[in-house]
Parts: structure tokens; C-alpha cells; sequence
């Protein structure tokens, strides 16, 4: 067991490094010099040299082999790339151009309200979307699972944007159910009545795909040999169902819940900018309408390594339910 | 299955968390018991509260409740007049003009910091001024405001200026000749020669004083960190989205006015006159930058006061322009007041595509149909415009029209064919900036670009948060962009100086204009101590910018502001920032909902 | 020796299994006609004017000559849903063509060579797929907005409709070429390969001639359900600005609309909402439908 999660560790090493080379190529290679950006139009040719040698934009863009061979390690060494990795790895990542605060203070401050966004979402969500799977491959082909179809296949259709819009302009302006935006200062208490209405809204959002999906998974499931062979020994069909079909689905179930959780970073994105939530989602989106590069760049590599940590926290819950895995 | 059943059983009680709160939740309320709580709305981000740097209203707005200058003006008297603030009385000025004795007042203290030792503020000196104002010198702070202030006027003040340029690290302490604390109560500024409008700009905001301790403790993160003598202070840190000011524990006993003009009088902002103040303990504030949100907030009473976005606008008044019954019903007042204020498109004159082709400039200026604008964007509560001097401020000139603000599409194309003769071709895509992201600037922009093409001309348009559009102002970085300015006092100087020369950015002149002939003018007026006789120079300057266009003037602003009637002693203030101290919200009316 | 591809008689029951269905069929009807709307508006024979402002016509509720309504500067909705159409299916279509390429080609390849061909490609998806999805459009939008190449000596400038099929399209390959990958790695080792290199094939005819056939329903397969997620990616990244710029686009729409509910407008939310609604909901029966009837594990089965 051990190794197997020693081995799955490792095997991020060169992901990590392909993403940081990712985030390299699109926001220092195509993006450009930062500097016209900074200083502006009309500043002279020894202002803009000035800037490049102190953010470090004069060393060269890749490492030279030249220089390796040569035996000037150091020279080697000091080269753009070497130091984009440097300190995306150590997630020292500046200061946003927009407000110039600390980008690492800055995501530290966000990640609790997208937390307290997407972490409900994504159990309420998960549970209400295998419970309504279930019971319709319990009834397979009733009234209840076909309407359950319809009702998802319509609910993806939908553009999620329009949920929110009217989810917020009727429920919460009109009506006064919810409070209409905002995020409470202090983590306490307070949050739940914040975050209500955009976690219902994004369980709303996700509902008609992850039903759809899970059905199918535990259909599948259901075909097995196991499934009939329990029917044939007389097995009631709730004992099939939550008996052993359950057990088993939770298989591909964990493996595929990670198809569900880019979900929560869309969902995150806009769900906090029209709620005004200061989570990273809103910091995205304020990047990006205010061009702040530094920002954008950060995001893509943290958002990156939340993500491979969900992936990473599922094998390993897949490795506890079937311990299988582990000798492949 | 276990896996299953701990899902279900914290899915539900979460569920079950979230669907209740309808039936506890309601709109806020002025909050817990006992406690008075002022809720205000912003529609950007701040920049930053650095005094010295505060140059946009949003950061005033809430700088204003922190900042304390020396002078001020009266909260309720019309016409305006100044009254000493952290100054003890006006400044002995001496026979030639040049010299200005300040005493300061006694007990005024800054509020408790970590910056201070053992936490608690102390005494306010004039040493405090001092060092503000050698803050905004100060090269390396790229402050927007030096150069229209104090630039030329005070001794030894410039010469600090080129220093600071020089060294790696700017001595406060040097001494300048012209700003001495002969005690710790008194402040001598010395001139080089007389300048008519220092009293005014000693009532603005960015002359605020700054502490040494706080200087020394935050450097450069003192943005982040206001420490000032006014009436509240900041807890929490202003760049989310929302945030707190307490009260000020150490704000020294200030009275409400009991002196007011007969229509404010009338309405009732007298019932308190007499008693202390602040009476708000409390300040919330929300940084909101989309409309809708922000209005929605505002009908379920979580802000006191807001202004009226325009797709709103025809269900809260009715065609004759008064508040619709519906809202009077909910408890909802209206204040309309005409807003010394222009709105305008203006040319960076050192680009060489706009800044060299005066046709051009023009031709663009009759190609914007200012009328429907002032119609679809704000809902007629405008006026179209003659020049940069605005209603309400002497010197303006109602009947002198400006032939460049009318809509002309034909005579725009002819002048454009002109343009094109000086550009030696075709002119190229050209460059529109606008300080918002939101949906109703993209209309505006929109509109802009739809004007433009009308014309002939392609607009690319970049749209930017309100930080980065001044960055990129103070770099010159724009080519046309949209702006608007609001007096900081009752003289067309302060529009005026928005174009003379020496003041180019990173100063307030964004346009970077700059002419000889009314360089000139801008001199010659601004050294005749009596204001009628600058009129007549203000009016020849006013000529000059109308010819040369470069702003496309779009509007003067009418304001209709709206606030719920527990928000008591609310009155708009054209120059005045710091007025929720007499404010005050009454917790006994039920929430309008 | 021929090979074992998919029979003409594969392709043709599948259609008209995927056709039997009264669902598959009326959807694929309406997919035609937005697929026809869109191809009008580009060739802009007699399409409805959008552009046209009128001051005076704001905000009119859908009538005879606005059906559905005007917008705040007097511009048909109707037309401009119209346009949108295009904007959305041009998108879509270029930036699944693009995704198909590029899936195709790199999984082709990393099937059929393995080895360090097939690592590398193996490590660039995987890192690709380890960035969350709207992370990464809109990393990648962001990033191409506005840019100008010089590429062989001319230059070239992508702007908005471009930058946007581009993100998408560099962005959305990597489903395609996992399946792709899986499935030649699975052919590579049958006897009709394995004989036909000992024949002396060049890797490339065998790629195009043996295995690429077999691997085509995945293709289409991936096709018609991605289709549908870069209509919604556009819509999204029109909405946060990232998007078409100066031409209608349903995200726009729906920017605008949020705006407009208050005067009680809720024309153009209607429009651009509907628009959307129905392409997606056919393309999802209709891509089920497809995958239902190509898929050979599901055919056969009754569900």
C-alpha cells in the first residue's frame, strides 16, 4: 500500500513540472514582456531597461546549453525559466500589478470563501446526485426514472449563467429569501446564510449532469454478473440495489467523481462574482478583467494543484476501498 | 454503504442548514442592539489611502471619514464657506502674501495603531503636515496632486522634489525653508510668491496630515494602512470586498453646526445642532461594481444611500421627474442637486495621431450625439456641456454654447476629410479606454464605437478596472479615454488646471495638454488675488479649449441621490467628503422592504 | 489481406438505428437548421440587419417587426440572436475541427509508436488535463486575446473569434486523443498489422489504412458531445469579456440581459437562453443517440 502511494506521488513530479512549463510558455513566451505593460506607453527605452533588470526580465527566456557546456553553471542557471519554476514552486508569486498586494497573501485569504462555497456544494451535490441515480436504476424504466431523464437532460441544456441570474434577481431580490451578495468578514456563523443560496443554486446547476452520469455508472453495474446471480438466489431488489450494487458502484463512483469537480471551479467562478464572495473564483474573474498577469498566472498553477490533490485524495480512497489497484 | 450513509447524513444537515435560512433571514436591520450602523456602498475598488495619492472620489469617499484636513468647509451652509478643522483659526498671512502662520488645535489625536507605542495615538503636531506634504514631493510616490498644489509656490519645496529623484533613499528630515514648526502647534509655509488658492487646497483631502510612526512602521504598505485624526478608523483591510470603520476613540469633541441655508434648514438637518458627534458607531462597507446587485441591496435596505442606475430609473421616477409613490411608500427620499461637475472623452495630445490633428479632435467632438446619451445612459439627468467650466462655478457661461458639442455628423465629415489631409491618409484604428468592466460601460463603449463608425472611424476599446486605468493614466499610456472631474472647490481654476502645461502627468492634466497661449493666461489669473477679475482670463482660457478640443466634452451631471429615511442629516456636499460624522441612522423605522 | 474495418454496412445501421429514434431524428432536424441559420448568416445573403441602431426603438417588446423585441440601442434581437448563431457555430465547429486534428493525430501516434513518443504525449495531456477545464480556456483565451504573430515573415493578428476557436481548440483535444491513444494501442498488436509491417508497410499508410478506420467512431462520437460544451465554453467566455468582441454573441446577450430585467426587458435573456437551450438539449439526444448507435458494447442491448 505504501508504495503505491509513494509511487502516485511521484508520478506528479513531471505533471507538476509540465503545468509550471505550461504556465512558462503561455504567460512569459506568448504573453510577452511585462514591462510595456508596467511602464506604460511612453516611457523611455532606459526606464523600460531599468524595469526589465529589476523584476529580472533581462536574464535570457530559456536556458542556454552554451553556457553549461562552458562550464558557467551560474550563468546557466540565471535564465527566466529557472526562475519562473523557482518561485511558482515555492508559490512565491509577486505582487498583483492591479493592487500590489502579495499574490500568496492574497490566495491564503480567498481559499476559505471558495471553500465554504464548493465543499457543501460538492457533498450535497454528490449525495442528492447518486441517491436520485440509485433510485432510478432501483426503478429502472418506472415513471420516475424516466422523468428523472427529461428532467436532466433539460437541466445541462440550460445555461448555467441564466440559473443564476434569475436565481438571484427573484429569490433573493425579489422575495427576499437570501441575502442578495456578500461574504461576512469574520468565518463564523454568518457564512451559512451567505453562502445558502449560491450553494443551492450550484447544487441546482450540477444536479441534471451528475444524475445523468451516475446513472449510468450504476446501470452498468447493475448488469453484472453478480447482480444476477444475487436476483436469481431471490434477493429483494433493495437488497440487490443498496446491498451490492452500492458497494460495488462505489468504485467506478470514486474514480469518476473527479469528473464532477471542475464543475465546482466553474461554479466557483461565477457563483462568486455575482455573490460577491472573495474567494478565488472572483479573483480570477477581477484578473482577468483588470489584466493582471501575475495574478492569472498564479491561479492557473494553484487552481492546477488543488485539482491533482482531489485526484490524488480519490486513488488513495479508491486504493482503501479496493486494494486491487495497489498491486498494478 | 457506511461511505454512503456519512454522505447522506452531513449532505442533509447541510441541506437542511441552507434551506432554513429563509425562514430566519432577513434584511439587515441597524444591526445588533444599541449599536448604530452605517451602511455604505462602493462602486470600485479604492486605489489606495495614501493621502497624498488620493485622487478619485471613490478613495476619497472613504478616506473622508479618515483623513482630517486643517481647514474645511460648513456641512449645511450655502453658499460655501471654510471653517478651521485641525487648524485653530485662519492663518496669520503675512502683508506680502508670501507667509502663512497656522495655528494648529489643541487635542487632536490620532487613532490608536500598532504604529504608536503602546498602541494609543498621540498628539497631533504640525510636524505632521510637514512630513505629509514632503510625502507628496516626493518623486518616488508619483503622487498626482504635487504638482497642482504646491509646485512653484513653496520654498525649497521643488528643490526637495529634484532630491528625492537622487538618492536611494529620501531623509524626511531635511529640512525645507518654507515649511517650519517653530512649536509643535505652529506651522509657518513659506512662499515664493503669493498663491490664491492654498486655503482651498488645505480643505483637500490629500493635504491630510501623516504620522511619523505610522511611516516608519508600514513604509511602503502604508496604502494598506491608514492612520488617521478623524472621526473613524479603519479595522480590517480594505482590499476585499467588504469592510469595517469603528469609531475613533480618540476623536476630540466636535459639535453638529447649528448654523444652515434656509432650504436645508427647512429639511430638517438642524435637529441636531448642539450635540456631539459622530453618532454612527459603525461603518460597513461593500464594494459592489456591477449595478444590479447594488440595487437590489439598496430596495432591501442593506445600504442607506445610492445613486440610480439607469435601467432602474423609470420605475423609481415618474415623468416629472419626482420620486414614484411606490418608493415614497417604502420610506425612500430623493435629493436632486445640480453637481459641479464635466464629463468628458479626452486625447492624449502626445500621441501623435490625435494630439497633432485638431480637425480630427473636432470632428469627433460633433460626431457624439451627447443628447441620446444623456438619454439612454442617464436618463436626462445631464446637461450637454460648453466647456470645461460647469454650472454652479462662477465663471460658467450658460448662453455662450460650444460649437463643437453639437451633433454634426456632416459637418464632422468635413472636417474629417481635413483630418485625414494632415494625417496623409486614412487615419488608423484609434484607441478607446474606459475605467469599468462592468456591463454598463461595455454599453458605453459600445455607444462610443457606434458614434465613431458613423463617422467613418474604427474604435478598439479597452476596458479596465479603475486601478489600472489611473496607472495607466499617470504612464500616459492612453490615447482616448473617459474621465470626468469634480470640483474640489468653488473655482473654475480647478477645472483650468487640468490643462495648463507644467501639470502633465503623471499630474492631473491626463490630456497632457499644453498650449503657450494659455500657459500664459493660466499664469496671469491665477496671481490676481481677486476672484471676480479672473473671470475674464478664466473666459479666454475656456475659448482657447473650445477651439482646440482636447476633451470631447460629453456632460454635466445632475444628481439624483436616493437614501432611506432612518439615514437622518444626509445631505450631498460638493467638496466635503468626511459627512457621515453627522450622520445619523434612526433604528425605530421598520426596514423598507 | 484486407483489413478488418468497419463494413459500409456498420456505418449504415448504425444510422438508421441512430435514426429509428423519433427523438434522434427531430433533433438532428433542428441541429440542421441552426447549422443552416449559420451558414446563412456567414454567406449574409438577405440575413437580418443587426447592426442598424435606432435610438428611438430602445427597449421595444417583441412585436410584428421585432419578434423579438429590440435591444438599448434600438438593434433587432431577433437578428442579433441570428447572428449569434453564427458566432456560436462557427466557433464550435472550428474549434472541434481543430480539437479533432490534434487528437487524432497526436493519438495515433502515441498508439501506434509508443515508447518516448508516447510518453511524452501521454505527459502533455495528462498535464493538460490536470488544469481544471475553465481554468485553462480561460487562461488560454486570455493569453491569445489580441496577439500578433510573425510567423515566417507575415504577420498575424488573432482577434476575438479567432482567439477564442483557437483556446478552445488547443485546449480540447485531449479526450479525443486518450481514446484515440487506447484504442491503437489495442490494434496495433492484432495479426493484420502485425503482418502488414512484416509486409513491409510504411508506419504511416498502415496509421491511415488499418488503424485509423477503426478508431473513426470515436472521432465522431467525441465530435457531437464536445460540440456542445464549446457552444457553453463560448458563452461563458463571452460573458466574462473574453470573448467575440463588437459582433453579437449569446454570452453578450446574456451580459446585457442581467442589466435589463429590471426595466422588466426579459426579451433578449429569453432569446439568447431559448437559442442556447434547444441546440444543446438536441445535441445531447442527438449525441447520445449517435454514441448509442456506434458504440458496440451498447448495441444489442435494449435499455
Amino acid at each position: 500500500m505504501l508504495s503505491y502511494f509513494i509511487r502516485r506521488i511521484l508520478y506528479l513530479v513531471p505533471i507538476l513540472i509540465g503545468i509550471a512549463l505550461i504556465t512558462f510558455l503561455l504567460f512569459r513566451v506568448v504573453g510577452g514582456d511585462p514591462v510595456d505593460r508596467v511602464a506604460g506607453r511612453y516611457a523611455t527605452e532606459e526606464q523600460k531597461e531599468e524595469l526589465r533588470v529589476q523584476l529580472g526580465f533581462d536574464r535570457p527566456l530559456w536556458p542556454q546549453p552554451g553556457r553549461l557546456l562552458a562550464g558557467d553553471l551560474d550563468g546557466f542557471a540565471r535564465n527566466q525559466l529557472f526562475g519562473h519554476f523557482a518561485s511558482t514552486f515555492t508559490f512565491r508569486f509577486g505582487r498583483s500589478e492591479q493592487y500590489r498586494r502579495s499574490i500568496s497573501e492574497m490566495i491564503r485569504s480567498g481559499a476559505g470563501p471558495s471553500l465554504s462555497l464548493t465543499v457543501p456544494a460538492f457533498i450535497i451535490g454528490l449525495f442528492l446526485q447518486i441517491t436520485i441515480a440509485m433510485l432510478c436504476a432501483f426503478r429502472r424504466n418506472s415513471r420516475f426514472d424516466r422523468t428523472v431523464v427529461v428532467l436532466s437532460v433539460l437541466g445541462i441544456s440550460v445555461p448555467y449563467l441564466a440559473l443564476i441570474i434569475f436565481g438571484q434577481a427573484y429569490l433573493a431580490g425579489r422575495w427576499g429569501l437570501f441575502p442578495i451578495y456578500g461574504y461576512p468578514e469574520r468565518f463564523g456563523f454568518s457564512v451559512v446564510r451567505y453562502v445558502a443560496l449560491p450553494v443551492l443554486l450550484g447544487v441546482a446547476a450540477g444536479l441534471g449532469a451528475g444524475v445523468r452520469f451516475y446513472r449510468t455508472v450504476i446501470l452498468d453495474e447493475t448488469r453484472a454478473d453478480y447482480v444476477r446471480t444475487a436476483r436469481a438466489k431471490g434477493v429483494g431488489e433493495g437488497g440487490v440495489m443498496f446491498g451490492h450494487v452500492l458497494k460495488n458502484a462505489l468504485i467506478p463512483i470514486i474514480t469518476q467523481v473527479v469528473v464532477v469537480i471542475p464543475f465546482l471551479f466553474l461554479g466557483s467562478l461565477l457563483l462568486e462574482r455575482f455573490f460577491s464572495i472573495p474567494g478565488l473564483g472572483f479573483m480570477l474573474v477581477d484578473a482577468v478583467a483588470g489584466a493582471d498577469w501575475p495574478v492569472i498566472n498564479a491561479l492557473t498553477f494553484v487552481g492546477a494543484v488543488i485539482y491533482l490533490g482531489a485526484l490524488l485524495v480519490t486513488d488513495l480512497l479508491y486504493a482503501l476501498v479496493d486494494p486491487r489497484v495497489t498491486l498494478k | 454503504m457506511k461511505l454512503w450513509l456519512i454522505l447522506g447524513v452531513v449532505a442533509l444537515v447541510l441541506l437542511g442548514l441552507f434551506l432554513s435560512v429563509p425562514f430566519f433571514y432577513r434584511p439587515a436591520g441597524v444591526g445588533e442592539e444599541g449599536v448604530m450602523v452605517r451602511r455604505a456602498a462602493l462602486g470600485a475598488k479604492i486605489r489606495g489611502l495614501d493621502p497624498h495619492d488620493i485622487g478619485d472620489t471613490t478613495s476619497a469617499a472613504v478616506g473622508g471619514q479618515i483623513f482630517e484636513t486643517l481647514y474645511t468647509y460648513a456641512y449645511l451652509e450655502r453658499p460655501y464657506r471654510l471653517l478651521p478643522q485641525l487648524a485653530e483659526d485662519f492663518p496669520e498671512i503675512s502683508e506680502d502674501g508670501l507667509t502663512y502662520t497656522i495655528p494648529i488645535r489643541r487635542g487632536v489625536y490620532f487613532a490608536d495603531d500598532p504604529a504608536f507605542p503602546g498602541g494609543e495615538g498621540r498628539e497631533l503636531t504640525a510636524d505632521d503636515f510637514i512630513l505629509a506634504w514632503k510625502r507628496m514631493a516626493d518623486l518616488n510616490n508619483r503622487s498626482t496632486n504635487y504638482s497642482s498644489i504646491f509646485a512653484g509656490y513653496v520654498e525649497g519645496l521643488d528643490e526637495f522634489r529634484a532630491y528625492t529623484a537622487e538618492v536611494d533613499r529620501v531623509d524626511y528630515d531635511l529640512p525645507v525653508a518654507g515649511l517650519r514648526a517653530p512649536d509643535p502647534h505652529t506651522l509657518e509655509i513659506r512662499l515664493v510668491r503669493p498663491h490664491n488658492f492654498l486655503l482651498y487646497w488645505l480643505a483637500h483631502l490629500p493635504t491630510a496630515p501623516v504620522a511619523r510612526e505610522a511611516l516608519e512602521k508600514y513604509g511602503e504598505d502604508l496604502v494598506n494602512h491608514p492612520v488617521g485624526t478623524g472621526p473613524f478608523r479603519l479595522v480590517g483591510n480594505y482590499r476585499s470586498n467588504r469592510f469595517s470603520m469603528v469609531r475613533n476613540e480618540n476623536f476630540r469633541r466636535e459639535l453638529y453646526p447649528d448654523r444652515a441655508a434656509e432650504e436645508l434648514a427647512e429639511r430638517g438637518l438642524l435637529e441636531d445642532a448642539g450635540r456631539e458627534i459622530p453618532f454612527i458607531d459603525r461603518i460597513e462597507w461593500t464594494v459592489i461594481e456591477e449595478a444590479q446587485p447594488l440595487w437590489l441591496a439598496f430596495l432591501a435596505g442593506k445600504i442607506d444611500s445610492s445613486g440610480i442606475p439607469k435601467d432602474n430609473f423609470d420605475q423609481v421616477i415618474t415623468t416629472d421627474r419626482e420620486l414614484s409613490p411606490a418608493m415614497k411608500a417604502r420610506g425612500i427620499r430623493l435629493i436632486k442637486a445640480e453637481d459641479p461637475s464635466i464629463f468628458y472623452y479626452g486625447f492624449n495630445m502626445e500621441d501623435p495621431v490625435v494630439g497633432e490633428n485638431r480637425p480630427l479632435r473636432q470632428a469627433m467632438s460633433l460626431a457624439f450625439d451627447r443628447e441620446t446619451y444623456i438619454e439612454t445612459f442617464l436618463n436626462g439627468r445631464g446637461m450637454v456641456p460648453t466647456g470645461p467650466i460647469p454650472p454652479m462655478i462662477p465663471g460658467f457661461r450658460e448662453e455662450k454654447g460650444n460649437p463643437y458639442t453639437r451633433y454634426d455628423l456632416d459637418r464632422a465629415r468635413g472636417l474629417l476629410e481635413e483630418a485625414e489631409e494632415i494625417a496623409g491618409g486614412p487615419i488608423p484604428v484609434l484607441r478607446l479606454a474606459m475605467p469599468g468592466t462592468d456591463t454598463t460601460a461595455r454599453q458605453m463603449g459600445e455607444y462610443f464605437r457606434i458614434q465613431m463608425s458613423r463617422l467613418g472611424l474604427e474604435i478598439e476599446v479597452d476596458y479596465m478596472t479603475w486601478p489600472k486605468f489611473q496607472d495607466a493614466a499617470k504612464t500616459r499610456s492612453h490615447q482616448i479615454f473617459s474621465l470626468g472631474w469634480l470640483a474640489d472647490y468653488p473655482d473654475a481654476q480647478n477645472f483650468l488646471l487640468l490643462f495648463y502645461g507644467p501639470h502633465r502627468s503623471p499630474g492631473p492634466n491626463s490630456s497632457n495638454y499644453s498650449n503657450p497661449e494659455f500657459d500664459a493666461l493660466y499664469e496671469e489669473a491665477i496671481a490676481l488675488a481677486d476672484p471676480e477679475e479672473r473671470i475674464p482670463l478664466y473666459h479666454r482660457m475656456e475659448d482657447i479649449l473650445i477651439e482646440d478640443c482636447p476633451w470631447i466634452f460629453t456632460t454635466y451631471r445632475v444628481i439624483y441621490a436616493l437614501y432611506h429615511d432612518r439615514l437622518q442629516n444626509y445631505y450631498p456636499h460638493d467638496f466635503l467628503y468626511g459627512t457621515m460624522k453627522f450622520q445619523r441612522v434612526r433604528s425605530d423605522l421598520p426596514d423598507s422592504l | 489481406m484486407t483489413a478488418p474495418e468497419k463494413s459500409r454496412n456498420y456505418w449504415l445501421s448504425a444510422g438508421r438505428e441512430v435514426l429509428r429514434r423519433p427523438r434522434a431524428a427531430v433533433s438532428l432536424a433542428v441541429i440542421l437548421f441552426y447549422l443552416a441559420v449559420a451558414l446563412w448568416g456567414f454567406t449574409g445573403w438577405k440575413t437580418p440587419d443587426w447592426e442598424t441602431e435606432n435610438f428611438e426603438m430602445a427597449y421595444r417588446p417583441p412585436s410584428r417587426a421585432h419578434p423579438f423585441g429590440t435591444d438599448i440601442y434600438g438593434r433587432d434581437v431577433l437578428a442579433k440572436t441570428v447572428y449569434g448563431t453564427r458566432v456560436a457555430v462557427s466557433v464550435a465547429l472550428t474549434a472541434s475541427v481543430l480539437a479533432l486534428v490534434i487528437g487524432l493525430v497526436l493519438g495515433l501516434l502515441a498508439g501506434y509508436f509508443g515508447g518516448w513518443i508516447d510518453d511524452l504525449i501521454t505527459w502533455l495531456f495528462s498535464t493538460l488535463q490536470s488544469i481544471p477545464y475553465i481554468l485553462l480556456i480561460l487562461a488560454f483565451a486570455f493569453v491569445l486575446q489580441d496577439r500578433t504573430f510573425t510567423l515566417f515573415g507575415a504577420e498575424f493578428r488573432i482577434r476575438g473569434i479567432n482567439a477564442v476557436s483557437l483556446a478552445l481548440g488547443l485546449t480540447g483535444w485531449v479526450g479525443l486523443c486518450r481514446l484515440i491513444r487506447g484504442e491503437a494501442i489495442k490494434h496495433r498488436e492484432r495479426e493484420y498489422v502485425l503482418a502488414a509491417r512484416a509486409l513491409g508497410s510504411s508506419p504511416g499508410r498502415l496509421i491511415v489504412r488499418q488503424i485509423l478506420p477503426n478508431v473513426v467512431h470515436l472521432a465522431v462520437i467525441t465530435f457531437s458531445l464536445g460540440f456542445v460544451s464549446y457552444i457553453h465554453a463560448e458563452v461563458i467566455l463571452s460573458f466574462l469579456g473574453l470573448g467575440v468582441k463588437h459582433v453579437p454573441s449569446w454570452g453578450v446577450m446574456i451580459d446585457d440581459a442581467k442589466l435589463e430585467l429590471f426595466r422588466g426587458v426579459w426579451w433578449q435573456l429569453a432569446a439568447a437562453t431559448a437559442a442556447i437551450f434547444f441546440i444543446s438539449l438536441t445535441l445531447h439526444i442527438f449525441g447520445d443517440a449517435v454514441r448509442d448507435g456506434l458504440d458496440p458494447r451498447l448495441r444489442g442491448e435494449r435499455r
